[in-house]
């Protein structure tokens, strides 16, 4: 018997210990203290963005007290995991969440997040005019064209071009170049004269003409696939009709999609894995002489710390091209997220009061030297345009990007058109019916969903049909200075 | 003829060990090199064998430099460390105990459902956690654990319990019945007998049984990375949440990973002569 | 006076029985018997946590869906064919190591902890570094296949076939040894004695581990192989990060579907019937070994 008890102690104790070691909930801690200390909890995918909020929260919380912490996660599906399974479960674990613009069709559309016009009206920092229509649609709108605003931008983003300077510059490149193609070495305007130049330096295997994404994973093949679709005329769906059949697997859009296999001979080998990640690496490494890679990037390629080859790289905004209709397009996706705020959250008015203040332009002045912002004054502004090379290149930039669906199923057709066009550029299927695939399976997500579909006829290039079409009758170069 | 059989054999030996172990060490050696390379040599093509260490990026693990003004704090790293142990530990200590317990009646006794039980348990091992967890997190949320250290310490109770369970019944299993008979007939009850003489016999199956678990525990990532957030959040989660301006890091991915083979390295030194040490209690013996 | 005493014996049987389960039962129930039930309920539903809107019993329909899909056939092949794979070459180069490594040796200790290392690390890290190393250019596998032995590079994680192996390679780095330290335990707790009489008959080491160490180590090795099974089944973490179930969805194991229908697209009804449908595998396949061990429990007794 005594060593029965004996047991029933040990068990005991055990039990104590995991307490005391445990420490009790966060919630006992906050909520017994009167005029308690208030820490609300940001979430957004690790990165230097992300520390720089924090570092400049720290002056709010020393006129406040309001303590602002952050849960970085990592970048890629965790990063919306972590946000979709804590709205899921309707839990308070954080206050502020950051997340791709194009997932606000989903957060915005389950209900999660806190709809920010009334506050936004009644404040007297920020008004709705403090950036542009677009920056705020993207970021931050849903449903599309309804100016409800859930989302502010926190981080803007936009996909570019940089390349090796130094390489163009060569006088023996340049010559060889205009006896081979009969027209200057420059900064590519059409896509066409992005493959010549890039089958000019493709020399393996020391060096290839082109970088770019092309994995499965996230968005990376298809931030870059899209720009193709769409330079050519294609689209991803109508958003009035809710049709995809017709419109990925368009023509055009198939013209896209077998460019970028085409180009893929100029990349270095194993591309069809790449992310952001192996591309700058690539680009650090002096395997390519040109990158199509995001504008968050630009600042790494800049810094000799990181890119030894800094001194000799130039930016550039990514070229268009002419489609089967004889338009001329430029179009690349945009990137970047909005913070909104949790439904759930405990603190939302202190979650309010400090975006409010983190959105002034003072905060985003000084947020605007590592990242790039999406208040329209610090993008006038002479100082941040002024602060490198390529500042002034994403305020240009901004104006031709596109994106994909802005729906809750966002995620699921996402996956959906990474899985096809993956198919189609590791050959597993042709192009076509790859693109067929896909808009057969998302028109099914759409259906399971609840949208009903209207049928319109199919026309080759259906950017002529989409609402805003962007095709002009030529080629309009742009040169940034 | 024996001296050169026996040379012949020691050669073989030697060389069959040295390809297990350059199968399993060349890689626990290229990661230990990338955590000390920058990240240019990183990626250099043909890959670097000699190159300038740098042992930045350990550093940065423990101290974040701000971007405004380069000054140097202190980053949560020690306190991840602090939760994955008190969470890891615990929940594993747990695990064993209750595991042993349970292991220990269900290789002697009978009773109804013993299969059943059994079977029950096993199977909370054979469900992904991605399966259960956003319900589990609605439970945990329910009962106010969700990011909270006891949470977690349950939680990792729970992944070792159906391991430590069925292996301890198996060890038990391994000892012939005779042995307590023999305890009992010297005046000890059931349960002195289980305490000292049953588990010191099965010292190995316990040490093997800890380490698993400890293991699982403490690299584990699916339920840490969404039931905590700030509180209770271990380190697993924050390795891949490290990301410089060029992009992924991969030699703090690195680095970190051998911070955290530490522990497990260290439990695993303590209890290797637990494993090792072959039965030597043949007294009673088998028929 | 017997009777009183068998009397006291059996409460005290019964109490301990119940302090010494209990524990382990309520901890089970609540932390998992009540989410998976709560599981199987929505799997009869068309519902999304996260897009509530929309929620309607549809019956069996999520599973028939599933079912009749090609895509999950595909996958389950891959799956069957993955976890075989690795699972055998984990087996037997588990058995084959720690039986190796049961002879006395100098550095024994030493070397025994080395070769458990890879278990040790944390799978994200193994998944992350092993796609760096089977990098087609910067990584240092295709460096040995390509400079050193001269042929070409293969792009390890760029097809269908490679990846599978990939996959293999990594997972069998990392986890045999599980199989090891088991193998190495049910080796050791082989009474000496009885090696010591089959000496005395002049028995070879073939012998002794084919008639001795085999047969009563057998319990323990197949718990070994059920638990990496089931281990192997549910695999994630590493896939998740080497391959990202790619290229295209060539390395999606039914495990990384259930992630990408629950969390991804979080479509918890779904979700839930994959999940139900995986643990029925999953069931079927450990009893059958299940049976094996009781059997060959029994027939050690």
């Amino acid at each position: 018997m005594k060593k029965t008890k004996w047991l029933v102690v040990l068990l005991a104790f055990l039990f104590a210990a995991s307490f005391a070691l445990a420490g009790g909930t966060k919630e006992e801690g906050a909520a017994k203290k009167p005029g308690k200390e208030v820490t609300l909890t940001v979430v957004w995918h690790g990165g230097v963005c992300a520390d720089m909020l924090l570092e400049i929260a720290k002056d709010w919380t020393a006129m406040t007290g309001v303590k602002v912490e952050g849960a970085l996660v990592g970048y890629g599906p965790a990063w919306h995991d972590k946000i979709a399974s804590e709205f899921a479960a309707k839990g308070s674990g954080f206050d502020l969440a950051c997340w791709d613009s194009q997932s606000i069709g989903e957060f915005a559309g389950g209900g999660h997040c806190v709809l920010l016009n009334p506050y936004i009206e009644k404040s007297d920092k920020l008004k709705m005019s403090d950036w542009s229509p677009e920056m705020l649609a993207r970021y931050g709108e849903y449903p599309d064209a309804s100016g409800k605003i859930y989302a502010l931008p926190i981080n803007a983003d936009a996909e570019g071009m940089h390349y090796r300077k130094d390489l163009f510059e060569d006088p023996k490149e340049k010559s060889g170049f205009k006896a081979k193609y009969g027209y200057e070495l420059d900064i590519p305007q059409t896509w066409s004269q992005l493959r010549d130049i890039a089958k000019w330096f493709t020399r393996p295997p020391e060096m290839y003409g082109l970088g770019m994404m092309g994995g499965r994973e996230y968005d990376y093949l298809t931030s870059v696939t899209n720009c193709l679709v769409w330079v050519f005329g294609g689209e991803l769906w109508n958003p009035k009709t809710n049709e995809i059949k017709g419109y990925i697997d368009s023509p055009a859009s198939i013209d896209g999609v077998k460019f970028y296999i085409d180009l893929m001979q100029y990349c270095p080998p194993g591309v069809e894995t790449w992310g952001w990640d192996e591309v700058n690496t690539a680009f650090q490494t002096g395997k390519i002489a040109m990158a199509h890679n995001w504008f968050y990037f630009f600042g790494a390629m800049d810094d000799p710390e990181q890119n030894p080859y800094a001194d000799a790289t130039g930016f550039a905004i990514l070229p268009g091209e002419v489609g089967r209709d004889g338009l001329f397009r430029r179009e690349f996706s945009m990137g970047g997220q909005g913070i909104g705020i949790s439904k759930y959250s405990k603190h939302v008015q202190e979650a309010w009061d400090f975006i409010e203040w983190y959105e002034m332009k003072e905060q985003q002045k000084r947020y605007g030297a590592v990242c790039q912002t999406g208040r329209q004054d610090v993008l006038d502004d002479p100082a941040w345009l002024n602060a490198n090379d390529y500042n002034r290149l994403f305020r240009v930039a901004f104006k031709y990007t596109n994106d994909y669906w802005h729906l809750p199923e966002y995620a699921i057709l996402l996956d959906i058109l990474q899985e096809e066009t993956h198919n189609a550029i590791t050959g597993k299927k042709s192009p076509e019916k790859a693109m067929a695939d896909c808009a057969d399976r998302q028109e099914k997500v759409l259906e399971k969903a609840g949208y009903k579909i209207k049928r319109t006829p199919h026309v080759d290039v259906p950017d002529t049909v989409c609402p805003n079409p962007c095709g002009k009758p030529k080629i309009i170069p742009i040169h940034v200075d | 003829m024996t001296g050169r059989k026996s040379i012949a054999k020691r050669i073989v030996f030697i060389i069959i060990l040295a390809v297990i172990l350059i199968y399993t060490l060349f890689p626990l050696y290229w990661l230990f090199l990338a955590s000390i390379k920058t990240r240019i040599d990183l990626f250099t093509i043909p890959p670097k064998f000699f190159f300038k260490p740098t042992f930045n990026h350990y550093k940065r693990l423990f101290i974040y430099t701000t971007l405004e003004t380069g000054e140097e704090q202190q980053t949560r790293f020690l306190f991840w460390l602090t939760n994955s142990v008190i969470e890891a530990g615990i929940g594993t200590t747990l695990a064993v105990v209750f595991g042993t317990m349970a292991g220990y009646i269900n290789s002697r006794m009978e009773y109804t459902g013993k299969k059943d039980f059994m079977f029950f348990v096993l199977s909370t091992r054979m469900l992904p956690p991605v399966a259960i967890i956003v319900p589990l997190y609605i439970v945990f949320a329910r009962f106010r654990l969700a990011d909270t250290r006891f949470g977690m310490i349950l939680l990792y109770t729970l992944i070792g319990l159906g391991l430590a369970t069925w292996i301890m019944k198996g060890f038990f299993d391994g000892i012939p019945t005779e042995v307590e008979e023999a305890a009992f007939v010297n005046g000890y009850t059931r349960f002195q007998a289980f305490i000292k003489i049953l588990v010191p016999m099965v010292k190995g199956g316990i040490a093997a049984t800890a380490g698993f678990c400890f293991i699982f525990a403490w690299n584990e990532f699916t339920f840490a990375s969404i039931i905590a957030t700030r509180y209770a959040m271990t380190l697993p989660p924050r390795i891949v949440a490290f990301m410089g301006t060029s992009g992924f890091e991969w030699g703090i991915v690195a680095a970190s990973g051998y911070i955290l083979i530490i522990p497990i390295l260290v439990l695993f030194i303590l209890i290797r002569k637990y494993i090792l040490m072959g039965m030597t209690f043949g007294v009673l013996g088998r028929k | 006076m017997l009777t009183a005493d068998y009397n006291k014996y059996a409460r005290k049987e019964k109490m301990i029985k119940f302090l010494f389960l209990w524990p382990t039962l309520i901890i089970l129930f609540f932390l998992i018997a009540y989410p998976f039930i709560m599981l199987i309920y929505y799997s009869f539903f068309n519902f999304s946590f996260l897009r509530p809107v929309n929620t309607r019993a549809v019956g069996f329909k999520n599973y028939t869906s599933i079912l009749t899909d090609t895509y999950t056939w595909e996958r389950f092949i891959f799956t069957f064919k993955y976890v075989v794979l690795a699972v055998s070459i984990q087996f037997l180069l588990g058995v084959f190591i720690a039986y190796f490594l049961q002879r006395e040796f100098s550095g024994r200790e030493a070397i025994f902890t080395i070769v458990l290392m890879p278990m040790m690390l944390c799978p994200i890290v193994v998944g992350l570094f092993w796609k760096y190393m089977f990098n087609t250019e910067w990584g240092v596998i295709n460096y040995f296949v390509h400079n050193i032995l001269g042929f070409n590079q293969v792009e390890w994680l760029g097809t269908e076939k490679n990846s599978l192996w990939a996959t293999i390679i990594a997972d069998t780095w990392m986890w045999t040894p599980f199989m090891i330290l088991l193998s190495s335990a049910a080796f050791s707790s082989v009474p000496k004695y009885l090696y010591e009489a089959a000496s005395i008959d002049r028995a070879s080491g073939w012998f002794k581990f084919m008639n001795i160490t085999l047969p009563l180590s057998a319990p323990i090795l197949i718990l070994a192989l059920i638990f990496r099974l089931m281990d192997s089944m549910k695999q994630f973490d590493l896939v998740y990060t080497l391959t990202g179930g790619g290229p295209g969805d060539a390395t999606q194991t039914i495990s990384f579907t259930l992630y990408k229908t629950a969390f991804q697209y979080f479509y918890t009804g779904e979700g839930s019937a994959w999940a139900f449908i995986l643990l029925i595998i999953i069931i079927g396949l450990s009893s059958i070994l299940i049976k094996l061990l009781n059997y060959l429990s029994e027939r050690n007794k």
